[in-house]
């Protein structure tokens, strides 16, 4: 609305921007560009801190990473983790923050305070928190459910159960985006829907599920980008195990680079990594661009 | 009546997730009194039988652990302080200046939201090698005072301000410093408390980064020493029930005071993204 005229910049303005923009292009070229750098250089080599080695490659490292098997089990595993995760979470967000939204909920801000408790909670305390519920000696899982199964150390339910752990932390976070997008509705648009005589389900359909779209794809990219990184709960219950069966892409760069120390290698998964998560994410937003 | 019956049935759904939410925190709370016995019994409850508070002394005792509360609180808050005031600045310079290259700049700081931490952490931690910043407390601050995120949120919620109020001080003869320090700063405090909380968070729940670059025990944080005890003293369940504790409950109650914020702060987030 208002054109900005400044035509005169001051002295003090001219030193203010310097200082500032010169301070954030130092910081990111030395946290974030060098090192993107120095890690896509390393990708061609083999490089290990302990032993000294820095050794020219080629392309072997990524041969090897496409031609690994535990990359690709890694990859399924992420994949499996990221979709079931992603659809528990916006389907239990969207339902959660329209029952909230409706009429029939009084104590609304009551709910949505309870739902987000989990996000707001460090990720290693409560990895350690759901190890010990699926624990099938003292945890709380089996007793409640009145199964016995040892969660953790079966690999048909290993993964299933640190997924079960992760919707249980991330679904508050889409309530809260939810609610945020359904407040947020123009209402003359929803007026007029219930004038021409829509009823609920409908105006649901065809006019508030449509307005959300934005939000719904801003929930799947962030979702997709923080599972493709997620390890943190893996490295706390399950170490990737049993078997491989838990193995997430992250895990294994964590792996690779902190506890056996190849570098190189794990900089080139990270790349792939990298990569392939950028494709995703210009992937939700072509899908979700050319339905309209 | 239909209606009623919905309504009915919807606040038992809501209120049945609510416990399920719930009820991990309770356990963990509830079972960090209990003895170890109690707690591997076959017969199990969820209050303590006999209320003990000797879990939250053998944890200290044995591990020191209130020490790595102390030093996360610590940095935390540092970084916290820090960052807040990078992004103030950044935002106030990029949304309020015209200058060429700005919006270069500013698609670059967006851009770094989008780089993984896994292609950046192995140089990152060869380079404090070779500072020599290891096993200091540098490595965790300086790495972690700027942040695109906070950057790209403060540019959103400064640029909402209105320019007369800068101009009128402009005319009046204030620079740029007593401007920004005076004016813009106390103006932008809703933008500035979602920021301080999302970091608090962040560095609150780090765990690889000082892993990696803390070696000495008692310069740890919480997160890396809580692992370090579970590694050490995997049986005693009561202990860990009472560190885990520890590491949970103060972000919680910070939550549960701020939420309004938190909850305001994490939606405008989206809704300007």
């Amino acid at each position: 609305m208002f054109k900005k005229k400044h035509p005169l910049q001051s002295k003090s303005e001219i030193l203010l921007r310097n200082i500032v923009v010169t301070a954030m292009i130092v910081f990111f070229l030395v946290f974030l560009i060098i090192p993107i750098g120095i890690a896509f250089v390393g990708s061609f080599h083999e490089w290990n801190p302990l032993s000294g080695t820095y050794r020219f490659l080629g392309m072997e490292n990524y041969k090897e990473v496409f031609t690994s098997s535990l990359f690709g089990r890694s990859m399924i595993n992420t994949l499996i983790f990221s979709v079931v995760v992603i659809i528990f979470r916006v389907g239990l967000g969207l339902g959660i923050a329209y029952a909230i939204y409706s009429p029939f909920i009084k104590y609304k801000s009551f709910f949505r305070a309870i739902y987000y408790m989990p996000i707001v909670t460090p990720m290693v305390a409560v990895a350690f928190v759901w190890k010990f519920m699926y624990n099938p000696q003292i945890g709380t899982i089996n007793h409640l459910l009145g199964l016995n199964i040892n969660w953790l150390m079966n690999p048909k339910t290993a993964l299933l159960a640190v997924m079960i752990m992760t919707i249980w932390k991330d679904f508050g976070y889409a309530v809260v985006m939810y609610c945020a997008g359904l407040y947020s509705l123009p209402s003359d648009a929803l007026e007029a829907a219930k004038v021409d005589g829509a009823n609920g389900r409908q105006v649901f359909l065809h006019i508030i599920l449509p307005l959300l779209k934005p939000m719904t794809l801003f929930v799947v990219i962030t979702s997709i980008i923080s599972y493709v990184q997620a390890y943190v709960q893996i490295l706390i219950m399950t170490e990737g195990g049993p078997g491989t069966s838990t193995y997430l892409a992250s895990y294994i760069i964590y792996d690779e680079a902190f506890v056996k120390y190849n570098f190189g290698y794990a900089s080139a998964l990270s790349f792939v990594l990298f990569v392939i998560t950028a494709v995703f994410t210009w992937c939700s937003f072509r899908v979700s661009g050319s339905e309209e | 009546m239909k209606k009623k019956i919905y309504s009915i049935s919807l606040n038992l759904v809501l209120i049945l997730l609510g416990i399920i939410t719930v009820y991990p925190f309770v356990w963990m709370l509830s079972s960090s009194f209990k003895q170890n016995k109690e707690i591997m019994a076959l017969e199990q409850h969820l209050l303590p039988q006999a209320f003990i508070i000797k879990n939250y002394i053998t944890m200290n005792e044995r591990f020191d652990f209130m020490r790595f509360f102390g030093n996360s609180l610590f940095i935390t808050i540092v970084v916290t302080i820090l960052v807040v005031y990078t992004s103030t600045i950044c935002g106030y310079v990029l949304s309020k200046y015209e200058f060429k290259g700005k919006n270069v700049l500013f698609g670059f700081v967006l851009s770094t939201m989008m780089i993984p931490w896994c292609v950046t952490i192995i140089p990152k931690y060869s380079m404090i090698q070779a500072f020599g910043w290891m096993d200091s407390y540098k490595a965790l601050i300086i790495p972690a005072m700027f942040s695109g995120f906070g950057i790209f949120m403060m540019k959103q919620h400064i640029s909402t301000l209105p320019n007369e109020i800068l101009e009128a001080a402009r005319s009046d003869g204030a620079n740029e410093f007593y401007i920004f320090h005076k004016i813009v700063f106390p103006m932008a405090r809703n933008g500035i408390s979602s920021i301080a909380i999302f970091q608090f968070l962040w560095s609150w729940e780090d765990y690889l980064w000082p892993y990696l670059v803390i070696n000495t025990k008692e310069k740890q944080l919480l997160s890396v020493g809580l692992k370090m005890f579970n590694g050490q003293y995997s049986t005693d369940y009561g202990a860990l029930f009472a560190a885990t504790t520890i590491s949970i409950v103060p972000v919680l109650l910070i939550y549960l005071f701020f939420q309004k914020q938190f909850i305001a702060g994490i939606a405008s987030s989206a809704v300007k993204g």
